[in-house]
């Protein structure tokens, strides 16, 4: 390794990396399906504990000499895994399109068709969680989808943060001989007996992985001479944190790989997490610093070689669901700095690395969040924006003033549990090790309840009649009338959406039940209970607002045309939205022009959006979900906003049909948010912190001159002490790119706030001639990456 | 209207106009008349209503109003600002907001109450610019309006071009925490040439500045427009009399914005340049700043 420096290293496995074709693959599906078959009368975790463990064994490994961390969960890297047991449905149908579909392709082999259409597919038809939900569900859920679209039928849970810390403390052999403990209670049910014994499978199955991979790491250096010695250590290094809790910080980075492979392995799910990992890691680090056995280099190569590794496992979705999440984000996320348990503010070196790793790498994975807080040090601060500026889009900036409060007093987390969130997924917030947060049971879509509500329960774009006939804009006297309806279908779909949340958290329970998972989740163990069955110790739901900004635009445009100022009359309105605003250009003009738009600081309307967004949480309160934990609500879309869009007509904010909704999710609408920057944070600030304690998306867009000076990384950071004081719980910069650019020139609509800023002078970019714009383009010096 | 003053464009989250996040308040009206002039739009001191092409859809709502001041030939919006009676009606009337006043009249408490929504920022570093436009042309309003500001504990910028009584520079000097001050050519024929006012009053008045006790809070400006300020005898003429001033004057040049040509299609003046001039590099900013460095000025960014 003394020959190969960090840099030429990374380079060279990032290379080699993003140079591999990505395939789907059914190496599992087939070890699992027969599994399965072997074992039919078996409960069900013992088949899904014996099928993890034979994939265990049996899926082929690969090894890149240069690694100094190793492991995946198929030889290949980036494949599809396909997992039948929770989606068979839409693989079958889809086995032709991947290669070539819109967004996030995959290779097939036309072996692996056939082998899939004769052999896997038969035994699953009926029995995946998929079918099950959609025979028993399907006519229910498809009514409401429009409203409120159901997350969670399709795939195993995710969007957790397992208990890091214990695996590090005990290891897999630790953790299997407290399962042997336990099953020799007394008392135990027959239930809780399988859960135990399952959990010893699988980590059996966790030893054996890391074995095999040693065993190979071995093999290799009798051939390899140039990596020898490098390839010994890795081989000592898993043999080692097999049978033992990690020492070495290496051992600990290793194992907590092999945690998130196996992991990905059992459940093939969205996001698992490793949370704050600048925490947990920062012992060994600093053991070894002090010990002299680890410089700093040596630990940012461990550091930067994970980094790639986070890239290696994507997750393949369907057609629709990659139009709601593209790039296929597997959320890998990982929180540094906040609060110790004291409250006070943390930062290590290990934060800073991580900073250094993502400005080197540039990779979409880790999802990189810096919890910020009004102790954060400059140093961390400055650093952030710095990676910032390259144009990435991350890392992205949480708010422990937003946060933590809000868990201790709206979900009754408990105050160290509260202080040490951390963030899975995108953005959603989640206590480590102890919660399985169902964050996307579903998202609500208000703006077509308000469509519902203004045009009789009758679907804008369709005609059906979708929710109640509670009234139209052509028959409502007042402003009062109209909320009420708009409240009315809320309530309506939401007790059909819980209903089905309901139905969908029961199929989990039958069918997907984690043992693997179930260890290093807190309060499993101890209860002999699954995961998915309720062992955690908090067992949240969240359903997604979408979008207040557009409700609040709307029903300002609403309140002062129609019933305060009555230029325009309901039924002139309706009729407009009807006619997709078709023959309507004064209607048009007057909507876009004439009324206040939310993400200004003009507390009426953004009022508005708090109002809706309260009523929403606050009506959801009245429900528990299956495990017995609470609802709570989140503010974000990642892209969602697009296809939640397609569903929803011409809405009064001169919206036209199908467009997307707003972006993010306490963003304003694209281009609306005229007044700048601090207007948009200040109107931000007005949503409550409950509204987003399952996570809360602001997106704003920059030019990449802000960002260019030492003075405008500093300006940034006064930014973001302000977005501190104002307890927003989230925000990511947009560095916009060439390309961007390009398209605001082409589609200024989207673009109209996005301003240019010289000495004494401002314009806004839409508004320059195209020979300006051309300008400034080509000061633009952030390519796509 | 003396206790309002005109103001043509207010900008929160302004970066560079002074330190941290600030508000900048746009004066209108200018005595002078720079033919490279940025914001054009602030040059007139009266407001007007004025037409833009691209928003206009067209409705003929403001050719119906009594006055008859809008008419509409070959489908082209003709204002006759003398016929009009009630401005704000044509601004309400017009669904698409392609008629607009260019400027309004705000009173200071106004102005407090916008500029105040940003304190969480200001408390940053940041504050309150007041640029135009120039602003020294509503002196007596921007004189009580600083001494608002900084009772309230906003720090201030004003961007001037010092074409002002001493006597009101004086006044407004206790209550100004960092003043611009553009001086833009040394040769009087060749400035009133270009800026259509000769530069005496203006010299006069940075040279009291200059040995003022408020001289380190005064920040000398020239913005480099090809040509006209650019030139090697301009600059080093500034330097050496600014040096000679005051030798610890602080001095900075303003890269010529080439976006200021994107204005002129809404006014009644013509630019400058026909041709596109691009920003100077790097390279030919850092030979400009040692013609300065050359001339004895040692503060400048």
């Amino acid at each position: 390794m003394e020959s190969l420096s960090r840099q030429k290293r990374i380079n060279l496995l990032k290379e080699r990396m993003l140079r591999q074709k990505r395939y789907m693959s059914i190496e599992q599906a087939l070890i699992t399906t027969r599994i399965y078959q072997e074992n039919e009368e078996k409960p069900v975790i013992i088949k899904r504990a014996l099928a993890l463990k034979a994939a265990l064994q049996e899926m082929e490994i690969a090894i890149e000499p240069e690694e100094l961390i190793v492991g995946n969960r198929t030889k290949g890297v980036r494949y599809g895994v396909v997992s039948p047991e929770s989606g068979g449905l839409w693989i079958d149908k889809e086995l032709e399109t991947l290669p070539t579909r819109s967004q996030d392709k995959f290779n097939v082999k036309g072996a692996d068709i056939k082998t899939y259409r004769e052999v896997i597919k038969p035994y699953w038809q009926g029995k995946s969680l998929e079918d099950i939900l959609k025979d028993k569900f399907g006519e229910e859920f498809s009514a409401i989808s429009k409203v409120a679209k159901i997350n969670q039928t399709d795939h195993s849970q995710g969007h957790i943060c397992p208990d890091c810390d214990l695996w590090l403390q005990m290891g897999p052999e630790q953790i299997k001989q407290q399962a042997q403990q336990k099953l020799q209670s007394e008392n135990l049910t027959n239930k809780q007996q399988n859960f135990y014994k399952a959990i010893i499978i699988t980590m059996d199955g966790a030893q054996i992985f890391m074995h095999r991979y040693s065993e190979l790491l071995k093999q290799m250096a009798a051939e390899n001479t140039q990596y020898k010695k490098n390839l010994l250590e890795m081989a000592d290094i898993c043999g080692f944190i097999a049978n033992n809790a990690p020492e070495s910080f290496h051992q600990a980075v290793q194992s907590l790989w092999f945690l998130f492979v196996i992991l990905q392995m059992e459940s093939n799910a969205s996001s698992f997490s490793p949370g704050r990992m600048d925490r947990y890691l920062y012992l060994f680090y600093k053991r070894d610093i002090d010990k002299g056995s680890l410089d700093k280099e040596k630990a940012l190569t461990i550091i930067e070689c994970l980094w790639l590794k986070f890239n290696q496992i994507v997750y393949m979705r369907n057609t629709n669901s990659a139009k709601y999440f593209a790039g296929f984000p597997i959320g890998f996320n990982i929180a540094i700095g906040g609060l110790d348990e004291n409250g006070n503010a943390a930062e290590n070196d290990l934060s800073y690395m991580f900073l250094q790793a993502q400005e080197d790498l540039g990779l979409p994975q880790p999802n990189l969040s810096v919890r910020l807080n009004k102790n954060t040090s400059q140093n961390l601060l400055e650093k952030s924006i710095a990676v910032v500026a390259k144009g990435s889009g991350m890392p992205q900036f949480f708010n422990d003033e937003a946060v933590v409060d809000t868990m201790i007093e709206s979900l009754q987390i408990a105050p160290k549990d509260a202080l040490d969130y951390a963030i899975v997924g995108c953005v959603e917030l989640t206590t480590q090790g102890n919660n399985l947060g169902w964050s996307d049971a579903a998202m609500f879509n208000l703006n077509k309840a308000l469509e519902l509500a203004m045009n009789h329960g009758k679907c804008l774009l369709t005609g059906r009649q979708m929710g109640l006939d509670i009234g139209g804009l052509d028959t409502y006297d007042s402003f009062e009338e109209l909320e009420n309806a708009f409240a009315g279908q809320i309530d309506y779909f939401m007790g059909k959406m819980i209903k089905a949340c309901a139905e969908v958290e029961q199929g989990h329970m039958d069918l997907l039940p984690s043992p693997f998972l179930s260890a290093v989740i807190d309060d499993c163990m101890e209860k002999g209970l699954d995961v998915t069955a309720g062992g955690a110790h908090y067992n949240l739901s969240g359903i997604q607002i979408i979008q207040a900004a557009n409700i609040a635009d709307s029903m300002a445009v609403l309140y002062q045309l129609i019933y305060k100022e009555k230029r325009i009359t309901g039924t002139e309105m309706l009729t407009a939205l009807q006619k997709n605003f078709q023959g309507y250009p004064v209607i048009k003009a007057m909507v876009e022009n004439k009324v206040a738009k939310y993400g200004n600081d003009v507390k009426w309307v953004d009022n508005i959006a708090v109002k809706w967004a309260q009523y929403f949480r606050e009506k959801l309160t009245h429900y528990k979900n299956h495990r017995g934990g609470l609802y709570h609500t989140g503010m974000y879309t990642v892209s969602a906003h697009v296809p939640m869009g397609e569903n929803v007509g011409a809405t009064p904010d001169g919206r036209l049909a199908e467009q997307p909704l707003a972006d993010g999710g306490m963003s304003p609408v694209y281009g609306r948010d005229a007044a700048g920057p601090t207007a948009v944070l200040q109107s931000v600030g007005r949503l409550d912190n409950n509204l987003t304690s399952n996570g809360g998306l602001l997106n704003m867009k920059f030019l990449p001159e802000f960002f260019a000076t030492e003075q405008g990384i500093k300006k940034f950071a006064m930014f973001l002490r302000t977005f501190v004081d104002l307890k927003i719980p989230h925000i990511q910069f947009n560095v916009l790119h060439k390309e961007d650019l390009q398209e605001a020139k082409k589609n200024p609509e989207k673009y109209r706030s996005l301003t240019v800023r010289v000495a004494g002078y401002t314009a806004y970019f839409t508004e320059l001639d195209g020979k300006l714009q051309d300008e400034i383009i080509a000061r633009t010096q952030y390519d796509a990456v | 209207m003396k206790n309002r003053a005109l103001i043509f464009d207010i900008r929160r989250f302004s970066m560079h106009d002074g330190a941290g996040i600030r508000t900048t308040i746009f004066f209108k009206g200018c005595p002078l008349h720079c033919i490279w002039c940025q914001n054009p739009e602030g040059i007139e001191k009266n407001a007007r209503l004025v037409h833009f092409p691209a928003k206009c859809i067209l409705c003929n709502y403001c050719i119906k109003l009594k006055d008859n001041a809008v008419t509409m030939e070959n489908n082209k919006i003709i204002i006759d600002t003398s016929k009009v009676i009630d401005a704000a009606e044509y601004e309400y009337i017009c669904p698409s907001g392609a008629l607009r006043m260019d400027s309004k009249y705000y009173s200071s408490d106004e102005l407090m109450t916008i500029v105040k929504k940003d304190m969480p920022f200001f408390k940053y570093g940041g504050g309150v610019t007041l640029s135009g436009g120039e602003p020294f042309f509503q002196a007596d309003f921007i004189i009580k309006f600083l001494e608002k500001l900084q009772l309230a504990g906003i720090y201030t910028a004003v961007e001037t071009s010092f074409f002002a009584v001493w006597e009101k520079i004086e006044q407004a000097l206790p209550f100004i925490d960092t003043l611009f001050v553009d001086f833009k050519i040394y040769d009087n024929g060749k400035h009133k040439k270009y800026t259509n006012m000769d530069n005496i009053l203006i010299k006069n008045n940075i040279k009291k500045v200059l040995q003022s006790k408020y001289s380190n809070k005064v920040i000398i400006r020239t913005p480099l427009i090809p040509k006209y300020t650019a030139t090697k005898e301009n600059l080093s003429l500034i330097a050496e009399t600014l040096a000679k001033w005051n030798k610890n004057v602080n001095y900075e040049l303003l890269n010529y914005n080439p976006l200021a040509r994107a204005k002129y299609q809404h006014v009644a003046y013509d630019y400058c340049f026909v041709e596109d001039k691009p920003l100077y590099t790097q390279a030919e900013m850092n030979s400009f700043y040692s013609i300065i460095k050359e001339a004895g000025i040692k503060n400048f960014r």
